[in-house]
């Protein structure tokens, strides 16, 4: 366990309808990307209180993706309380000095490979110039 | 005893069993899998991990059961493949083994590690993510299926031959049966063609065979003009909408005056059009609407249409395609017979046939279109088609002469490689050229009275270029997928960039789609000749019929669940709840208090987990898929080191 033990990890929370298997897709395609994103499978990222995505960057995940279906979200109104959650989570870490960049909310479908790879490789390069989420300054 | 035992299973959950696949070398070759296995061994809960070469293997498997049913482990976790190939696979062992399917958590470590990943860093995030779904696993309850009413009703998109047989197997099993199609015929492109390879049989006898056999059929019910409008509901229970309306102007314009002009009735074969069924054409539209149990896809293809220009088409009256030129040979029957064969009165004493045009289209080489992917696969039944084409205009007219322009000659099929060898026989000329050095097809100007001059740097004569004269030049076009975009849509079904639609996986759940109760038939799915269309669509009819057989379908647990030890009746859940009366508060006794406490409803539940975020108790989850699970799994992710 020491090859990628600082690496900046990267959380991808991934819908099980479109995202997922876009990231799926990417693999079947094997199309390459940073080894650093762990994908979670998730139905609806609706389901994640702030606390979740602070919690994250308190432990240590450097960025967070919320690959969503996007407009064809399978549960109807989903997409716009996650939307407005986000908006929420966004704002608290303002306050706490994260840089908001951090966390990206986006919507990848089923066959979305260069998206996907897209997604994770701008992620990545950002936390190589942003560093480790505590990095920045703290409110108490 | 059963009570007991289920309680036991509930409550314990601190054995996990993980199993890891070496996919032949697909993930092995990239991830070292003795180390995951090694890494993976000392984090909590996990009692036992193992490995085999083929995880869904029957030996894989009963590595699994086995250990179930001796009681080493209680949960289980499988690192292998995309849980949408396995993920039931490795269910349906538990079931078997006596256990509750739905203790079982998957790791993929092929697509979304061996297949991406290299080097030690694949090594390592492979263990992670079976540590992290090991976390998860322990937190797993086992839940029982709802199970639902399924009708025996299917409906069928597209009458083509494959709709056609896929409607007359499933009436044949005892389901009843929608067809819808958009045109006004039955019959789809095998109603436009001729004699079809390998057998030489005549199209039109195949429609006519079959298209009865479903007209005349009680159970299934056909409707053509109709399209579909609106789709809802799951497996066993889905809701189709569809709207059947005369042709609007222009619309099947040529079909319709065949119709008219042949004095065909209803029922009967009008040659390259197909069969009306007996209601005709509707004058009034109509909205419909079917409660089916599941949905067969049969909408089929369409041939490649040449640009203007490309191989002279569109710029040369002489340059026709395949289908146009299988037209050509069978009105020609009609006539007297000839050594020569004519077109519009004109003798044809030489054809150059071209390959491959719009298909195995390359990047850089052929032009693209901006909102049209290049058709990059081969349409498999060009070669074989345009070959019998040859031979029958060798045998019929032997002063028509035949000079065959292609890249590689594909007759992969039973009885297929003979049409070539045929073709030899037949002193068909074969030229073959490189993709970058296609034909070019000029108008000739040099002597003799033929319209045409092919232009081929040939490499069967070492780039020699060739000249051949020619006074009608064929174009073997492709297959494109008819455009479903809407149903796609609507179904929320996958395609691939190609505009194909995916099956799941070839070879473990062919002509499967991802949502439950959708099938294939044919080729929407992949270019097929007639054959594989109707193999295709046999299997769909069989497995339709399987999933419907039973009277009732099983669907995932997945809904919202209270925990009353914690909810204090807050109503932020019913609040954020997006399925309005999934979620209420209901009043109940607690310890001798009458209080409120959130309540779900399971049926109307979708588990989207909306209420999840909002409880400030913590007291409302998902089931299978829980906040604590989620945090778990972050916790091995972020591990210094993921074993204790």
């Amino acid at each position: 366990m020491s090859a990628q033990e600082n690496q900046a990890k990267i959380l991808v929370l991934a819908t099980e309808d479109c995202a997922y298997p876009g990231a799926d897709a990417t693999g079947q395609a094997h199309m390459s990307y940073p080894e650093n994103t762990y994908i979670l499978r998730v139905r609806a990222p609706v389901m994640f209180p702030e606390k979740f995505y602070l919690d994250c960057f308190t432990k240590g995940i450097y960025g967070i993706i919320i690959m969503s279906c996007g407009v064809e979200c399978p549960y109807e109104g989903a997409y716009n309380a996650l939307a407005a959650r986000i908006e929420k989570v966004y704002a608290i870490m303002r306050d706490q000095g994260l840089d908001s960049r951090r966390l990206r909310l986006t919507g990848i479908c089923t066959v979305c490979t260069r998206a996907f790879v897209k997604e994770v490789k701008q992620m990545n390069d950002l936390m190589a110039e942003l560093g480790p989420p505590g990095s920045g300054k703290k409110a108490a | 005893m059963e009570d007991e035992d289920k309680a036991k299973e509930t409550t314990s959950g601190q054995k996990v069993g993980v199993y890891v696949c070496h996919c032949g070398g697909n993930i092995s070759d990239h991830v070292d899998v003795g180390k995951v296995c090694e890494n993976i061994k000392n984090v909590p809960g996990v009692v036992s991990v193992r490995n085999n070469m083929f995880m869904c293997s029957d030996p894989g498997q009963e590595m699994i059961m086995e250990d179930l049913k001796n009681g080493t482990i209680d949960r289980v976790v499988v690192a292998s493949c995309a849980p949408s190939l396995h993920e039931t696979t490795f269910r349906n062992a538990i079931s078997r083994a006596g256990g509750n399917p739905y203790i079982y958590e998957h790791a993929n470590i092929r697509e979304q590690v061996s297949w991406v990943h290299h080097g030690d860093n694949a090594t390592e995030k492979a263990s992670r993510l079976v540590a992290a779904a090991a976390a998860k696993a322990k937190g797993l309850q086992p839940l029982e299926a709802f199970r639902v009413d399924a009708r025996k009703h299917a409906t069928v998109i597209g009458g083509g031959i494959a709709g056609l047989r896929a409607a007359k197997d499933l009436a044949d099993r005892g389901i009843e049966v929608v067809l819808i199609e958009k045109s006004p015929f039955l019959g789809g492109w095998t109603a436009k063609w001729d004699h079809v390879f390998p057998t030489g049989d005549n199209a039109s006898d195949l429609i006519m065979e079959l298209a009865p056999q479903v007209l005349n059929d009680p159970t299934i019910t056909v409707y053509n003009c109709a399209r579909v409008t609106s789709f809802e509901g799951f497996v066993g229970n889905f809701k189709l909408g569809f709207k059947t309306q005369s042709p609007e102007k222009g619309e099947y314009e040529d079909e319709i005056k065949k119709m008219i002009e042949s004095g065909k009735k209803p029922g009967e074969f009008i040659p390259f059009v197909g069969v009306s069924p007996s209601s005709g054409i509707p004058d009034a539209s109509e909205e419909h609407t079917v409660q089916t149990g599941a949905i067969i896809l049969a909408t089929g293809f369409r041939p490649y249409t040449p640009r203007t220009g490309e191989f002279g088409y569109g710029k040369f009256q002489e340059v026709i395609t395949l289908p146009e030129l299988i037209r050509i040979i069978a009105e020609n029957r009609e006539n007297e017979p000839d050594d020569t064969l004519k077109v519009n009165g004109r003798d044809i004493k030489s054809i150059a046939m071209i390959h491959c045009v719009g298909s195995r289209q390359i990047p850089g080489i052929h032009e693209e279109d901006e909102d049209k992917p290049l058709n990059q696969y081969c349409s498999r039944t060009c070669c074989s088609a345009v070959l019998h084409a040859a031979n029958m205009i060798r045998e019929t007219h032997p002063k028509t002469h035949i000079y065959d322009f292609y890249r590689d000659i594909r007759t992969y099929g039973r009885g297929q490689e003979e049409l070539y060898e045929d073709a030899s026989k037949n002193k068909v000329v074969f030229f073959r050229f490189e993709a970058q050095d296609s034909p070019v097809v000029a108008k000739n100007s040099g002597p003799g009275d033929h319209p045409l001059l092919v232009t081929v740097k040939d490499t069967l004569t070492f780039g020699e270029e060739i000249q051949a004269p020619a006074d009608l030049v064929v174009l073997a076009v492709g297959m494109e997928p008819n455009n479903v975009s809407d149903l796609v849509e609507m179904m929320k079904i996958s395609e691939g960039v190609d505009k194909f639609l995916l099956e799941v996986h070839p070879k473990l759940r062919p002509v499967e789609v991802a949502v439950s109760g959708i099938l294939l038939a044919g080729t929407c799915q992949a270019p097929f000749d007639i054959g594989e269309a109707c193999a295709a669509a046999s299997g769909a009819a069989v497995k339709t019929s399987a999933l419907l057989g039973r009277g009732y379908v099983e669907l995932d647990p997945f809904v919202a669940e209270v925990d009353l030890n914690k909810c204090k009746g807050t109503g932020a859940c019913v609040e954020a709840c997006l399925n309005k009366g999934a979620l209420t508060l209901v009043e109940m006794e607690i310890n001798g208090e009458t209080v409120k406490r959130a309540q779900v409803n399971p049926a109307t539940c979708s588990g989207c987990g909306a209420c999840t975020a909002v409880c400030p108790e913590r007291a409302i989850n998902v089931k299978g898929w829980t906040l604590k699970q989620y945090e778990d799994m972050v916790d091995m992710i972020v591990a210094d080191r993921i074993a204790a």
